[in-house]
């Protein structure tokens, strides 16, 4: 566990080109919680519980993995994505709005990657009386590659007089 | 320079053109002090607003509220309906996602899911040709509020082909 950095981003302290980041290296364990997220409605606690049934899939079965022509098992698109959105939610502080975000999975993310996880403000501006920062945002891994590669929207408070 | 030959690929492919635009309810879910801790404890989510409820109490929400990835770990009864019947030889991968955020989604709301397909499109890459299919998902709170949207890109690809 990391602990964060958890104060009030103000818009006027944020400017074009301020770059910000964070590792993530999600492994086969935690793979599986993101798939059983659920699992508590479902009656399972995982303390001496029987773990429910997860399919056989590319996500957390190698094997299965190989034989469709991966390297390997897969982290999920929508786990790196929301890997990548914690980012820009721990970035934004306890006052930020997340707007949007959006990305293009470009390359996999294998189990045991480590990922630089990397924010850009490319500009800030004024909008229907909101401030608003737009991001790029991309993941890096170990291999040169960038898996993912976007874009976010988020609403920052003013600085108080 | 070489031309590629025709091949089985060339067929155009085939879906259901009905079911284009047209919203499909996929379930209903509540939002669960369990699942946003099982879903943190997954993403090394460490930020307070999701996982501190006395700093939560204090926050501008008042409560604790959802990560907004956990939306996508949530599932939908009938999958990724409406189904397309999409045919054509190939496996499918995620090729993009986007989400809007609308408002905050608090611990104890009852969500509703709609999904429609919003378009689908062929494209020729470089590893060949690729047919996209693009759903948006619509999320609606007990009062009636969109707290958000997902838009999501599949691709299906021929592998093993380049």
């Amino acid at each position: 566990m990391t602990t964060i950095d958890f104060q009030i981003r103000y818009f006027e302290d944020v400017d074009p080109a301020d770059e910000f980041e964070e590792a993530a290296q999600p492994t086969t364990d935690s793979v599986i919680g993101w798939l059983t997220v659920d699992a508590p409605r479902r009656g399972w606690t995982g303390e001496g519980d029987e773990q429910p049934d997860l399919p056989r899939t590319r996500f957390i079965d190698a094997e299965l993995a190989l034989e469709q022509g991966l390297p390997g098992a897969i982290v999920p698109g929508a786990m790196s994505m929301a890997i990548l959105t914690k980012l820009v939610t721990n970035w934004m502080g306890p006052t930020g709005k997340l707007r949007s975000i959006e990305v293009d999975f470009r390359r996999l993310v294998l189990h045991e990657d480590s990922l630089r996880c990397i924010g850009l403000v490319t500009d800030t501006l004024e909008e229907d009386g909101a401030s608003i920062v737009k991001l790029d945002v991309y993941m890096e891994n170990e291999r040169g590659e960038r898996p993912l590669q976007g874009t976010a929207s988020v609403e920052l408070p003013h600085r108080p007089e | 320079m070489t031309v590629e030959p025709a091949s089985e690929a060339e067929a155009a492919f085939e879906y259901d053109e009905s079911a284009i635009g047209v919203d499909v309810d996929v379930g209903s879910f509540e939002i669960t002090r369990e699942q946003i801790e099982a879903y943190c404890e997954a993403v090394d989510e460490t930020n307070p607003l999701y996982t501190d409820e006395a700093y939560a109490q204090n926050s501008p929400h008042g409560t604790i509220i959802a990560p907004p990835g956990m939306l996508h770990t949530m599932p939908l009864s009938q999958g990724l309906d409406p189904k397309l019947q999409v045919h054509f030889k190939s496996t499918s991968f995620h090729a993009g996602q986007g989400m809007e955020i609308f408002g905050p989604i608090r611990e104890g709301d009852s969500i509703q899911a709609r999904s429609q397909v919003k378009e689908i499109y062929e494209k020729t890459g470089r590893t060949g040709r690729m047919v996209f299919v693009v759903r948006r998902i619509s999320y609606v709170n007990q009062d009636d509020a969109v707290v958000a949207a997902i838009e999501h890109s599949f691709v299906n690809r021929e592998m093993g082909t380049r």
